[in-house]
C-alpha cells in the first residue's frame, strides 16, 4: 500500500520557517516596488534641490570667468544705426501683433533722423559657454544678488547658469536681446518671474556696465512662438523661462526695455 | 553589507564611506540620463 502527500499549498510556509516559491515571488515584487519608488522620490530631489546645490556651487566658478571677461574684453565705439522694423511698434513679428519682421531684422539707416553721428558702446564677443554678464533683479529676492548669464542656450548652458542666445544683441545693445533660464531646476533662477510687474527694474552688468531696463510686459506663450527673439525696435531685454512651474508645456516671457546704462542715451534717449 | 567587510572597525567604516560615495555619484550621473532621455523639457522639469 503506497501513501500519497499532498503538495502544499502555494504561499505555505513550509515546517522549517521558509517561505514557499509563492511568497518570495510576493516579498521580492515588494521590495522591487519599494525601490522603484525610493529612486522616483530619489529623482525628484536630485531635480529639484541636487541641481540646484550644484548650480550654485558653479556660481561661484562662473563669477571668476565672468570678472575675467570684464577684464579682458575689448570696448569700441561704432556709429550708431538705428534697428527699423517694417510695422513696427512692441510685438513687431508676432502672430498678434502688426506685422512681419522683415527678413535678417530689416536694419535700415534713418541717417535724416538723427541729429548727427551718435556712438555705440560695442565690447568684444564673449566666448560660447563662459559667464559674461550678470543679471539682478531687485524685486525678486533670489536674484537680488543676482545670477551669472553664460554665452548659449544648450542644456549644459541653462545647467550653470541663465543663458543669452548667441544670435541675439548682447544687453545693452540695440535690438532684443534675449536671456533663457530654468524656472524650478538647476538653480531656478528664473522661478519667480512672474512676480514682475510694469515698471519693476532689471540690472544687467556686462564689460560695458550696467544697463538697466524696465519692465513693459510679460505673455505666457507656446514653446514654438520664437517671434518673442526676434528684433526689435529701440533695446530691450527679453527674459523666457517654462510655464507653469514644473512644466514645459509653455513659456512665460518678459520684455523689459532699456532705460539707464552706458548707451541707453544713444538709443533712447536717457541717461 | 558592513558586517561582511574585513578588517578592523575604522577601515569598514572608510570602505563603506567610499562605496556610499560612489553609489550617490552614479546615481547622480544615472539621474542626469534618466532626465536627458525621459523628460520632454530637456532633461529638466522646467
Amino acid at each position: 500500500m503506497t501513501e500519497t502527500v499532498a503538495a502544499p499549498p502555494v504561499g505555505a510556509v513550509e515546517p522549517d520557517g521558509s517561505s514557499s516559491t509563492g511568497l518570495r515571488v510576493v516579498r521580492g515584487l515588494g521590495w522591487t516596488l519599494i525601490w522603484l519608488g525610493v529612486l522616483t522620490l530619489g529623482f525628484v530631489v536630485h531635480q529639484l534641490w541636487i541641481t540646484t546645490w550644484l548650480s550654485q556651487l558653479n556660481q561661484a566658478e562662473l563669477d571668476s570667468a565672468r570678472e575675467e571677461h570684464f577684464e579682458t574684453a575689448v570696448i569700441t565705439e561704432v556709429e550708431y544705426t538705428p534697428i527699423v522694423i517694417a510695422g513696427g511698434g512692441p510685438g513687431q513679428g508676432s502672430p498678434d501683433g502688426t506685422g512681419p519682421v522683415v527678413p535678417g531684422g530689416a536694419i535700415g539707416n534713418t541717417p535724416d533722423e538723427l541729429p548727427g553721428p551718435r556712438f555705440l558702446q560695442v565690447e568684444s564677443a564673449p566666448p560660447e559657454h563662459e559667464a559674461f554678464a550678470l543679471i539682478r533683479i531687485p524685486s525678486i529676492e533670489r536674484l537680488q544678488e543676482g545670477w551669472n548669464v553664460v554665452e548659449g542656450v544648450r542644456r549644459s548652458d541653462l545647467k550653470t547658469g541663465a543663458g543669452h542666445m548667441p544670435w541675439t544683441p548682447l544687453p545693452g545693445q540695440p535690438g532684443n536681446s534675449v536671456i533663457s533660464g530654468h524656472r524650478t531646476t538647476y538653480g531656478a533662477p528664473f522661478h519667480e518671474l512672474d512676480l514682475l510687474v510694469p515698471g519693476d527694474r532689471i540690472e544687467v552688468d556686462t564689460a560695458l556696465g550696467t544697463h538697466v531696463y524696465q519692465v513693459r510686459e510679460s505673455k505666457v506663450v507656446r514653446p514654438t512662438d520664437v517671434w518673442v527673439t526676434e528684433p526689435r525696435e529701440g533695446a530691450w531685454l527679453t527674459l523666457t523661462t517654462c510655464n507653469p512651474k514644473f512644466s514645459a508645456r509653455q513659456r512665460l516671457v518678459v520684455f523689459a526695455e532699456l532705460v539707464e546704462g552706458p548707451n541707453a542715451a544713444v538709443i533712447v534717449g536717457s541717461t | 553589507m558592513y558586517r561582511r567587510l574585513p578588517g578592523p572597525a575604522a577601515l569598514r567604516v572608510a570602505i563603506s564611506l567610499v562605496v556610499l560615495a560612489i553609489f550617490l555619484v552614479s546615481l547622480h550621473f544615472f539621474y542626469e540620463w534618466v532626465g536627458n532621455t525621459f523628460l520632454d523639457t530637456g532633461g529638466t522639469v522646467g
